[in-house]
């Protein structure tokens, strides 16, 4: 069995205002994971983390199967990391970066990197301060890919990207784990993108993992039921249920365990399920962090 | 390949401060050549060279180090194969090349001129002892970027430095070994310059030395 890209365990760090607590990741070779998260989760300082770049106060961190962060340089030969927040050297050239990071890894693609200039219509010589948010982006995406790293760590690479350059630097990415010895790490607060490439969802909120599972079985297990409810009753919370709205003799229940066994419960206690629908990432995403919100308030 | 890395990162920083080091030269020699004209260009010309030491000083740290992380540069850096300490100690060896470069160049210049012109001899001492403080300087207040991510640390370091050389001057031109012998036609190293050359160095050294301690403890640079 080959070992995971990565393998995070138990890991926890303590800032002032803001704890990541008893945090699990593995992604194993050929898999895209999306790590989803509102705004201040903890998604960027895990892959901090992941990178070396920030010591977890506790916790086991292996990347590629080096431990974290003693053998970060070690690791990070074969790591390409892109953060929305990356800057490069106003005052020089993409050109200078391509040539600076190929000097520094040998496995640098220079075909590749010039195939990925045409397709992200960048240029070479390019000064840095010129380019747009969308093509800083894409040069540090590009920067990152053509040294053909095993493990591409990016967080929020796609934020504030307009549809095309979205649609660009996913397409790209799709194409990196045709190859399945490579993997992603793909952090983002938009479903959307995580949903067209992700096999893997990991769900964070308020520092802690909520929710990790393979994307269609997210999709598979959440529904939420339209039930038609005799006057008076109020519709029973069976297991899983994690939302229930009731307006008139119509309810809608929200659950994180659908199986026909659910239908027919409800059945049972008199209630006629008369629509159930699937429920997109999205709507997954908000409805686990708002039902964890409401339990670690109780 | 880390020692390729660790080159990599040195030359990157010093081409990218390669125009400042050459206006410092420029503007070094100019100030340097104008110490022997006569006494106001000797009081002007060595203001201007401890005023260009400085101004180096002060930029190069400034952009290197305190500039890099509040662009977020350091993210992209520290993205590339090389650990924490590593970066730290590249940081360091470029910002001391970029410096010590032309504060060589302009000192051995300044001995050249004080020894070959009519300028007396006896005050070799005082610009030794000075040249020393600012490169003590550089050091400390690198250090300081090093360490800390706070602007206000940074600029309370310069402005400190920037005070302390107005107080290093006239206490060394004070000092009864120096000032005895300052128009002498030779120079006179008494064991008090060396002292002030041993506690220069040792300031040097127990600052840098600090930074990068202190970092090993809190090593998240980002």
């Amino acid at each position: 069995m080959t070992e995971p890209l990565i393998e995070l365990s138990g890991v926890s760090k303590r800032f002032r205002f803001f704890q990541l607590e008893d945090v699990a990741l593995r992604l194993e070779a050929g898999q895209i994971l999306g790590f989803v998260g509102p705004n201040g989760a903890g998604k960027s300082t895990t892959i901090r983390i992941l990178m070396g770049m920030i010591q977890a106060d506790r916790g086991s961190v292996r990347v590629l199967g080096h431990a974290m962060p003693a053998e970060q340089a070690a690791a990070k030969r074969d790591i390409g990391y892109v953060a929305e927040d990356m800057r490069l050297y106003s005052g020089t050239t993409l050109a200078w970066h391509m040539d600076l990071v190929a000097s520094i890894y040998p496995g640098w693609d220079p075909k590749y990197a010039e195939l990925l200039l045409r397709r992200f219509n960048l240029h070479a010589a390019q000064p840095i301060k010129a380019l747009s948010h969308g093509e800083r982006v894409k040069a540090t995406l590009l920067l990152a890919l053509a040294r053909r790293p095993r493990l591409l760590l990016l967080d929020e690479p796609t934020t504030g990207l307009d549809p095309v350059a979205r649609h660009e630097i996913l397409g790209e990415l799709m194409d990196v784990v045709r190859d399945d010895r490579r993997g992603i790490l793909f952090s983002s607060h938009n479903t959307q993108d995580v949903e067209q490439i992700s096999d893997q969802i990991t769900f964070i909120d308020r520092g802690r993992i909520i929710d990790a599972s393979e994307k269609e079985q997210f999709l598979d297990r959440w529904r939420r039921l339209s039930l038609d409810v005799p006057p008076g009753a109020t519709p029973p919370s069976f297991p899983g249920v994690v939302g229930v709205s009731a307006s008139g003799r119509i309810a809608v229940v929200t659950t994180r365990a659908y199986s026909a066994e659910l239908e027919a419960a409800y059945a049972a206690a008199g209630m006629k399920v008369h629509d159930v629908q699937r429920m997109t990432l999205e709507e997954i995403f908000v409805a686990n962090v708002m039902s964890n919100r409401r339990e670690e308030e109780r | 390949m880390s020692g390729s890395v660790f080159n990599r990162l040195v030359l990157k920083d010093l081409y990218l401060v390669r125009w400042m080091i050459a206006g410092a030269l420029v503007a070094g020699v100019g100030a340097v050549a104008l110490m022997p004209v006569n006494r106001v260009a000797t009081y002007v010309g060595g203001v201007s060279l401890v005023c260009v030491l400085i101004v180096l000083n002060i930029f190069l740290v400034m952009t290197t180090v305190a500039q890099e992380r509040k662009d977020k540069v350091l993210v992209f850096i520290l993205s590339l194969p090389i650990s924490t300490r590593q970066y730290l100690v590249a940081k360091i060896t470029a910002n001391l090349i970029a410096f010590v470069v032309p504060w060589l160049v302009l000192s051995l210049l300044t001995i050249a001129v004080i020894d070959r012109t009519p300028l007396p001899n006896g005050v070799l001492p005082f610009w030794v002892t000075l040249l020393g403080y600012l490169l003590a300087y550089n050091c400390v207040l690198l250090a300081i970027a090093v360490a800390t991510d706070s602007t206000g640390w940074q600029a309370t370091g310069i402005t400190a430095g920037n005070i302390s050389v107005n107080f290093f001057i006239p206490f060394m031109l004070s000092r009864p070994s120096i000032a005895a012998h300052a128009e002498a036609a030779a120079a006179v190293w008494t064991p008090e310059v060396f002292i002030v050359l041993a506690v220069e160095t040792a300031i040097a050294i127990v600052a840098l030395s600090a930074a990068i301690a202190y970092r090993a403890r809190d090593p998240d640079l980002v």
